[in-house]
């Protein structure tokens, strides 16, 4: 039913949903009693933190305990404008200004330390603990401005009184989870689980993963920080135990329990526990930790999607047929980008060299290729050839030499900015996005030319001719809202080597495409490289163990060994050389 | 002089603390975060010693028992599904720390606990009178160190857990058996938190939720460390040191997150941090 796409069912549901929940929030102050007020404000707050936190951990894989810090640094901007300087409305803008303002600076400065070139996802973590540990010692250095460790209270803020504050806190936190919600089924928001899958490949795809967790990290300390803002208000006291590392650990734990990556899950989690807190601690006080505790160990252990998953699980299925059908959007053919440059050389190598501290395993590299050219990279185990690659395709790579594409030195790139000058490596072990549907991983290398939409999922997938033949040739054209854990080891290899052309690259860098694959599924490829280069005017390097397939396919062969480059010429003088079976049989069966 | 004998007493006593992590950490590559519980434990284990009647010293065995049995039972039931998991593991030791700190709070309840002091009194050291207690413990620094060293060096399990260290996968296809490995280091780590537990009781107030104060410092000197004892050294008198030094000329206050900041940026710069290959 394609005309049903546009809008399917779950968007009514969820509206219909956000508009029950608004009129609750509407008419709440009428049902619940002041202590359940007050409660249920404070744990709607606590929601909108689990929410950002959700996003970081569940969608973008960023196990973080520092949004404690970004929401206590909103609430001690608010507080301190408002009891150092009063509460006019002047003031109160300023206090939310800068309740916005000076997390999302923090947080700018903390994801820059958090993510830089090559740092590992427990390094973010360590630094998202230093951080709400730094801001408390902050707080209770500051002595009256911060109000030292019995922090400030009874200044005035909002002038909304209890209903009101609960009002304004319910509507802020249906509207951040509608955001979060629209954002994160949206095709950017599909990118945020690319980088969680693998960071690499988004980064080959012309895409930059720091900056896009960087900015994202400032955004959502952003919203921490209005989070911040109504809590300095509607509770009229902040404490340092609002930006600690404790609190940190308490909204992971909501959003764990609820169920991390569903966004609802999460704000669930963060009410319900909070809510049951409150309501149970008076009775039962280290009992309700204990259970809390006890079952969030069980959870991590055998539940790690939290409760959502078992609300899914006892929801019935919907139909696998009908799912494919919405996830599967029409193939349209890209018009193909810029054509080739002034210079004729897609790739310019002299000099190249790359030790390892005394080992030298790469020396003297001089290598040019052309348009149209399919140039396999031939030699024995350890000669090189991947190192080979490696320096080709990320420019921080090389010890001495230089490498140019498109008459561009690379020397200090990065993967992605080399990708934008039109390189497009494919690697040995099939590197693609295993939560994604196929559309979804070819949106992906497209996203670096057109900007995946915030809002929406699109029903048409936009792919160079290239990559749409590749996908026909290969039948992966009729799975294209498949998820990708699913398909068969070749068809990754073909799904990766579609991305890659979709990126329209004047130079394919292929690292053993054919290495596990069957006769047929070979052949397929070996076709699809020789309509690449000789047709549409693509350059290749190839590097491959199987000389039968190079020979049938390749317009020049380089041979490597022990780090030198020994022979480059057409297939029959290599193949024919006394070099290439010296090396291939030992010497002494010269 | 004080001053110096300071920065060295600190860094052993962040040495002791930090140990039983970086074991866990070296081989399992898995942050234990119910460390702080394991401290308060040993500290625990001292109160009930010293409710007995028992000698002082008598908690130092049996606090390295109780962990070591603890952390036997922890490494099987939760933390041996979650090794292909290690930020879940972070998160799962983290509830178990909620857990210990809730069952100790039932059991003892959550008001400062007293022991009675192991050493107690001044020494004189090139004239400055100093504590005993603190010049004790970087003798018990001393000792866990060169212990571990014998630990690795010297023995068959020292052998496989530097096997593990250095090629998991590799070591268990040569037959080591790495899940036992694992367990023995894990049992190893809790025991020597809970022994840290018990040399901090007179350093120290005792109360429910004392180990959360010293698991972040800890953390961040075995992140610096990564895998060696001896970078841990390094590692603790680098940064104990300024610690004290922040301390003593800035503020108290800042120094108490010096090691943690200073940690972090050191990472930022080389993330292997001390340990270089």
């Amino acid at each position: 039913m394609p005309e049903n796409r546009s809008i399917p069912p779950r968007v009514w549901l969820f509206a219909a949903i956000a508009l029950a929940t608004a009129v609750v929030v509407v008419i709440g102050p009428a049902l619940f009693d002041r202590f359940t007020l007050n409660v249920l404000t404070r744990s709607m707050i606590y929601a909108m933190l689990a929410v950002t936190v959700d996003i970081l951990w569940g969608y973008t894989g960023i196990l973080t305990f520092g949004q404690a810090a970004f929401f206590g640094t909103g609430a001690y901007a608010s507080a301190m404008v408002l009891s150092h300087l009063g509460s006019t409305p002047a003031l109160l803008a300023l206090a939310l200004a800068l309740a916005v303002i000076v997390p999302v600076l923090l947080g700018g400065f903390v994801g820059w330390l958090s993510f830089g070139h090559g740092s590992t996802p427990l390094y973010a973590t360590v630094i998202s603990l230093v951080v709400p540990i730094v801001v408390t010692q902050l707080v209770f250095s500051g002595g009256v401005w911060t109000g030292s460790s019995s922090g400030l209270v009874g200044y005035s803020g909002l002038p909304l009184g209890l209903p009101g504050y609960f009002r304004l806190t319910g509507i802020c936190l249906i509207v951040t989870t509608v955001v979060a919600l629209v954002f994160t089924r949206s095709d950017a928001g599909k990118l945020l689980v690319a980088i969680r899958d693998n960071e690499a490949r988004c980064a080959y795809l012309g895409l930059n993963p720091q900056r896009l967790k960087i900015v994202l990290t400032a955004l959502l300390a952003g919203v921490a920080g209005i989070a911040g803002f109504l809590y300095a208000n509607a509770s009229g006291v902040v404490a340092p135990e609002n930006t600690g590392f404790v609190f940190g650990t308490e909204i992971v734990l909501w959003t764990a329990l609820g169920g991390r990556g569903t966004i609802i899950g999460p704000v669930m989690g963060a009410i319900g526990i909070d809510y049951l807190s409150a309501q149970l601690s008076g009775d039962l006080p280290f009992l309700w930790n204990l259970v809390v505790g006890t079952l969030f160990v069980v959870m991590i252990i055998l539940l790690p999607n939290g409760l959502a998953q078992l609300a899914r699980m006892a929801l019935p299925r919907r139909n696998g047929e009908q799912a494919n059908a919405a996830g599967s959007p029409a193939i349209t053919v890209a018009p193909a980008g810029n054509g080739s440059t002034g210079d004729n050389r897609v790739l310019s190598v002299s000099g190249l060299g790359k030790s390892f501290g005394s080992l030298q395993v790469l020396q003297g590299i001089d290598l040019d290729v052309r348009p149209g050219e399919l140039v396999s990279l031939v030699g024995p185990n350890g000669a090189g050839k991947t190192t080979l690659m490696r320096c080709l395709s990320d420019g921080t790579e090389a010890t001495t030499g230089s490498v140019s594409i498109a008459g561009q030195n690379i020397d200090g790139m990065t993967p992605d900015e080399i990708v934008t000058l039109g390189v497009g490596r494919k690697f040995q072990v099939a590197s693609v996005f295993d939560s994604l549907t196929v559309a979804d991983c070819l949106r992906m290398a497209r996203a670096s030319r057109q900007a995946p939409s915030l809002l929406r999922r699109s029903a048409t997938l936009g792919l160079p001719a290239a990559a749409a033949d590749i996908l026909r040739s290969t039948g992966l054209d009729r799975m294209l809202g498949q998820p990708v854990s699913l398909l068969s080891h070749g068809q990754k290899q073909s799904l990766e080597l579609a991305m890659v052309v979709a990126l329209e690259p004047k130079l394919i860098l292929l690292d053993e495409p054919t290495a596990g694959l069957t006769k047929v599924e070979r052949t397929t490829i070996g076709g699809t490289l020789q309509k690449l280069t000789g047709e549409l005017g693509f350059a290749a390097i190839l590097v491959e163990h199987d000389l039968d397939f190079v020979r049938d396919i390749s317009t020049r062969i380089v041979v490597l060994h022990q780090g030198k480059l020994v022979l480059d010429g057409s297939v029959a003088e290599v193949v024919n050389s006394e070099t290439v079976r010296t090396i291939y049989s030992g010497a002494a069966h010269a | 002089m004080t001053l110096l004998l300071d920065m060295v007493t600190t860094a052993a006593i962040l040495f002791i603390v930090a140990a039983g992590l970086l074991a866990i950490f070296g081989v399992l590559k898995i942050i234990n975060f119910a460390h702080g519980a394991w401290l308060t434990i040993g500290a625990y284990c001292a109160v009930a010693t010293a409710g007995l009647g028992l000698n002082p010293w008598a908690a130092l065995p049996i606090a390295f028992a109780v962990g070591a049995i603890l952390g036997g039972i922890t490494e099987l039931v939760i933390v041996r599904p979650l090794y292909r998991r290690p930020l879940d593991a972070i998160l799962a030791t983290w509830g178990l720390g909620i857990v210990i700190g809730q069952l100790i709070t039932l059991w003892f309840g959550r008001d400062v606990q007293f022991t009675s002091n192991l050493l107690s009194g001044t020494v004189d050291v090139f004239g400055v009178g100093y504590s005993l207690y603190r010049l004790f413990a970087v003798a018990a620094a001393l000792v866990i160190g060169l212990a571990f060293t014998f630990l690795l060096e010297g023995t068959r399990l020292g052998l496989s857990a530097q096997a593990v260290i250095m090629n998991e996968v590799l070591a268990r296809a040569l037959g080591v058996d790495t899940a036992r490995v694992r367990l023995a280091t894990f049992i190893v780590g809790t025991g020597l938190a809970a022994l840290a537990g018990v040399l901090l009781t007179p350093l120290t107030s005792v109360d429910p939720n004392m180990g959360v104060a010293w698991l972040i410092g800890s953390f961040m000197l075995v992140m610096v460390a990564g895998s060696s004892f001896s970078t841990l050294a390094i590692a603790c008198i680098v940064f104990g040191g300024a610690q004290v030094l922040v301390s003593t000329f800035v503020s108290p206050i800042l120094g108490g997150i010096t090691v943690a900041v200073l940690c972090a940026l050191v990472l930022r710069i080389s993330p292997k941090g001390f340990a270089r290959a």
